[in-house]
């Protein structure tokens, strides 16, 4: 009977096809959670990540944007540690999965979730007001050692995080010292920039471009080891790719930040996989290019082991430097 | 002004006097406990302004005088006003202890479940409405709170056993 | 001239079917979100964002900012009828709005609510119409140390008002101050007050708190009398609206006055709790009779409304021209900007004519179109009094258990909603008042990151509240305003005369905001 038999394996083989792709799907509808304030980079993010799943109809359940922004994201993050097991949830985390707890022993370490993947690092310029007299970040260096003891007023977001972390290494390397200003949010702190109520801020590219587009304000040099690939012109004359790097300009240090999702501990890796898959998907839609581009983004896709070890050296990174700040809590 | 009503009929079931030396006293203990807290994170005037538990530490300070103050004009009022009269507590409790319930139920059966039976319950046992209506109303009421938040806003409210079961 | 045809242009973009479709639906939307707790405002806003990504922009904003409107008018509506203000800004409405409503005056409060937001909202957009660029450059003018005295004059504007117990004043004062300390520190990143506590790193809510102390305790309060609201025998009628209209011109003063501080804190961002706050305290400060404030004056609600919603109005004004938002829902449609692919900021006005004049001729009209809404629907919303007490109470009870849920998502809110709610009984009971909790609830965190922030800048010299002529005349002013019943009495000792009645001096309340 090999008809019989070739139906029969036709049989067993779409079983298995079937069962592997509906591995595993979302049961209920998906939170989002965001570890920050309405309006700010990472609810935009979400609310991006919401309208790219919606329009390529990319899950079949609803999602939900959860505004989790207690305690500088503290409170997100200790609501994932919350919910062990629950795959219906994943949270866009940021270098605070590590900064807070050093700096407030927040019982919480990142291994307290199930990493899925980086979708993302997110850039740090120099920029300073654009009637200030100091044409690149050598200049600037030089001014802010001479206004010595009143020396210059720095923005920035929070205290004991990115901004304030770069700030210190730049006092460090630059022999300088800032008096940091921490505000509630980037666009404050661009906009107090703007203001000349600091002398600078090392803000985020999507948390100042709208004020550098209108010429308020100048960018020195950008954190990374190498420019930014971005070279469509945003202001009159220059794009993300003509910002000179730090090293270049005789600033000896370079940060960006991962922006990555995670799932709470105790997943299955079927789940995993799903997540993964997802945002591999997304990651490659022309919105979320788009979106990546309008925020000088810089487009990575680490997920996995490699994900594991990129995690674990970033936190002992952020260790040695906020130790060199004074930033950990005794 | 809404304080003493002249009510002879409804006998009191704590003095006013009482009541408000308890939640001086409550104010002073918190005072100082917060005040310690505070004290403990720092709470001097650093080179560059005030230190994280500066202004929260002074105002513990602020706080357990004012509420000194109100022991002191507690102990030595000569006040024999009612706080509450035994109907009124009553009353009070009528909405307070269904409330606790309510909030209670919230954890363990969910919201829907939970505002369901506080509704009819209030409808019937307060309201004395006709059976049929207490059961309706609150119906009706749960199914469009669920449709509006959780259908159009994606509002996702806590959810229990039962409302799981239904819903997947 | 300029701005005038640029806005006949931008009516020309949005006179069409569609979009007038979509102003009426997100007015009416914008009501609903604005009469659920939980919901208004920045909320709303957010989460009908997703809805908007696949409109043009010019649609997009339009519905969105019909919404706003919808929710600002909605906002008043709790807060008069059930003493719950659904948004800060609305705190100040329950003053005396609820008040009225137990008065039977519903309706009147509803109304003068509506016209007052509308008043507030038309002038604001008048000025941002015409004063767009000129305006836009004094909110940058703004640092810490400004910011810290606009405060500084709230709180002034405040101390000295009640006519409760000092020690009771500050101490609710105090709560509020220490309240809103709790969780992490902007400032030196550092956890306050929160022993530990996973649900206490949040902190607390104004939301949740308000719910608790307004609404619950509204609720506990209400049993106690008996099983009725007390506004039931309101008398509802559509002629209302007009009757309540005939009395407005002679406030014509009041409407004036909030406008003006609603404009001016709007611009300057995070203003429009300030505004409502102060336009109240203010008309209650030159009111000849003061006691009656408190108790169900019409003015009492017309001034907060027209100051908040003229501050809630400029406050898209540093939105659009500098991308700084001035209010949560601001921030949310700035975020919804960039998501249609608009970069907010100076040459928004130079490069989306069309979206910026859209926008702005959408505010005119909507606001028209969101008056004509709610008041067509003041009789419905009056007569929700007329529900028997245990059929609504129960249903507030759900509201206001779901309103503290979805602030933060956190079932523990629901807790402290309740705990409020016993808090708010016992000391309205015990006569402490609730206003100064609120303020500072609100204020008082914004304040203590200001004056800190202005402390580093300064590198902890005091002298940089006087240190030029914007933030050293607004402190004058505030101090000026927190003195002056002093100086009254002063001025009375010195003519020999002693003064008529003794005006309740300034309580040490302001030592925190302003001494420290």
């Amino acid at each position: 009977m090999p008809k019989q038999a070739a139906a029969l394996a036709g049989v067993a083989m779409m079983c298995l096809a079937g069962a592997a792709n509906a591995a595993w799907e979302p049961t209920q509808p998906v939170e989002i959670v965001v570890p920050a304030g309405a309006g700010g980079a990472t609810d935009q993010m979400a609310r991006m990540l919401q309208s790219v799943i919606q329009k390529h109809n990319l899950m079949k359940q609803p999602t939900a944007v959860l505004l989790k922004g207690g305690a500088s994201g503290g409170e997100g993050l200790m609501d994932m540690k919350a919910s062990p097991g629950n795959a219906n949830k994943f949270i866009i985390a940021q270098s605070s999965i590590y900064t807070l707890p050093f700096s407030t022993n927040l019982p919480f370490n990142w291994k307290d979730m199930t990493p899925v993947a980086i979708i993302a690092m997110d850039e740090f310029v120099l920029w300073v007001n654009s009637e200030a007299p100091y044409k690149t970040a050598k200049d600037f260096m030089t001014a802010a050692k001479a206004a010595g003891e009143q020396g210059f007023r720095m923005g920035g977001t929070g205290s004991k995080r990115e901004d304030h972390i770069i700030s210190a290494a730049v006092e460090k390397v630059g022999g300088t010292k800032f008096a940091y200003i921490p505000y509630k949010s980037g666009g404050e702190a661009a906009t107090q920039l703007v203001g000349k109520h600091t002398e600078a801020n090392v803000n985020n590219p999507s948390e100042n471009v709208a004020v550098w587009r209108a010429g308020q304000v100048r960018a020195l040099c950008i954190f990374d080891k190498e420019k930014s690939t971005y070279t469509t012109k945003v202001t009159a004359d220059q794009s993300w790719a003509d910002i000179p790097t730090c090293r270049s300009e005789g600033i000896d240090f370079d940060y960006t930040m991962l922006r990555g999702i995670f799932l709470p501990s105790g997943v299955t890796p079927d789940q995993v996989a799903y997540y993964q898959d997802l945002f591999k998907k997304i990651t490659d839609t022309p919105e979320f290019k788009a979106y990546a581009e309008s925020q000088a983004l810089k487009a990575v896709f680490i997920s996995g082991d490699d994900m594991t070890k990129f995690l674990t050296e970033d936190e002992a990174l952020h260790k040695k430097l906020m130790g060199d700040a004074g930033f950990l809590a005794k | 002004m809404s304080i003493q009503d002249e009510e002879t009929e409804d006998r009191s079931v704590v003095s006013y006097r009482s009541v408000d030396l308890v939640v001086s006293v409550l104010l002073f203990l918190a005072s100082i406990i917060l005040g310690w807290t505070n004290w403990q994170i720092g709470a001097g005037w650093a080179p560059d302004g005030p230190e994280a538990g500066y202004f929260p530490f002074y105002l513990c300070v602020l706080l357990g005088i004012a509420s000194l103050i109100g022991i002191v004009k507690g102990v030595i009022s000569r006040s024999d006003a009612s706080f509450v009269g035994r109907d009124q507590f009553k009353r009070v409790l009528q909405v307070a202890i269904p409330s606790l319930a309510f909030v209670a139920g919230i954890q363990w059966l969910g919201i829907y479940v939970s505002s369901f039976l506080l509704i009819a319950g209030f409808m019937r046992f307060l309201g004395k409405s006709s059976i049929l209506a207490s059961l309706v109303t609150p119906v009706i009421f749960v199914v469009f709170m669920f449709y509006v938040f959780e259908k159009q806003f994606t509002v996702l409210l806590p959810k229990g056993p039962i409302e799981r079961a239904l819903l997947y | 001239m300029e701005a005038l045809s640029s806005l006949i242009h931008g009516f020309d973009v949005l006179l069409t079917w569609q979009n007038m479709a979509l102003m009426l639906f997100g007015i009416v939307l914008g009501i609903f979100v604005g009469v659920l707790p939980g919901l208004g405002g920045p909320n709303g806003v957010a989460i009908l964002l997703p809805l908007t990504f696949s409109m043009d922009p010019t649609s997009a904003i339009v519905l969105l900012s019909c919404i706003y409107w919808g929710a600002l008018f909605g906002g008043a509506i709790t807060a008069i009828l059930f003493n719950i203000p659904g948004e800060a800004w609305s705190v100040a409405t329950t003053f005396d709005g609820y008040p009225m409503a137990q008065k039977g005056q519903a309706a009147e409060a509803l109304t003068a609510a509506f016209t007052a937001s509308f008043v507030g909202s038309f002038l604001a957009v008048v000025l941002i119409t015409f004063l767009a660029p000129l305006v836009a450059g004094f909110a940058i003018r703004f640092g810490p140390p400004e910011f810290f005295a606009v405060y500084l004059l709230t709180f002034c504007s405040f101390v000295g008002l009640g006519r409760e117990d000092k020690h009771k004043i500050v101490i609710s004062l105090v709560i509020g101050f220490l309240l809103t300390a709790v969780g992490m520190d902007t400032v030196s990143g550092q956890l306050r007050m929160t022993f530990g506590s996973v649900e206490l790193l949040r902190g607390f809510d104004f939301l949740v708190a308000v719910i608790g102390l307004f609404g619950v305790g509204e609720i506990l309060l209400t049993m106690e009398e008996s099983f009725a609201f007390r506004g039931k025998k309101a008398v509802i009628s559509p002629t209302v609206v007009f009757r309540t209209w005939a009395t407005l011109p002679k406030y014509w003063l009041t409407l004036l006055r909030s406008s003006a501080i609603g404009c001016w804190l709007g611009i300057t961002p995070g203003g429009a709790i300030a505004a409502s706050f102060m336009g109240y305290n203010i008309a209650k400060r030159v009111a000849k009779d003061k006691e009656s404030f408190g108790q169900g004056r019409i003015d009492g609600v017309l001034a907060p409304e027209t100051a908040a919603h003229a501050a809630g109005t400029s406050a898209l004004l540093p939105m659009l021209a500098l991308g700084i938002p001035g209010s949560g829902t601001a921030a949310v449609l700035l975020g919804g900007l960039m998501v249609w692919g608009l970069q907010p900021g100076p040459l928004l006005f130079v490069e989306q004519k069309d979206f910026v004049w859209g926008l702005i001729a959408s505010m005119y009209l909507g606001n028209i179109v969101g008056l004509i809404v709610v008041l067509a629907t003041v009789p419905l919303f009056a007569s929700v009094l007329r529900v028997p007490f245990p059929t609504i109470a129960p249903m507030i009870l759900v509201s206001c258990a779901v309103g503290a849920f979805a602030v933060q998502n956190a079932v523990f809110d629901i807790w402290l909603m309740l705990a409020f709610g016993v808090v708010g009984y016992v000391f309205k009971k015990l006569g402490y008042p609730l206003a100064p909790l609120t303020l500072a609830l609100v204020l008082g965190d914004k304040a203590e990151d200001a004056f800190r922030q202005a402390m580093i800048g300064a590198r902890g010299s005091m002298t940089v509240f006087f240190s030029n002529g914007l933030v050293g005349t607004i402190t004058i002013i505030a101090l000026l305003v927190l003195f002056m019943p002093l100086i009254g009495q002063a001025v009375a000792w010195v003519r020999g005369t002693r003064a008529p009645k003794i005006e309740p001096e300034a309580p040490p309340v302001s030592a925190p905001a302003s001494e420290a």
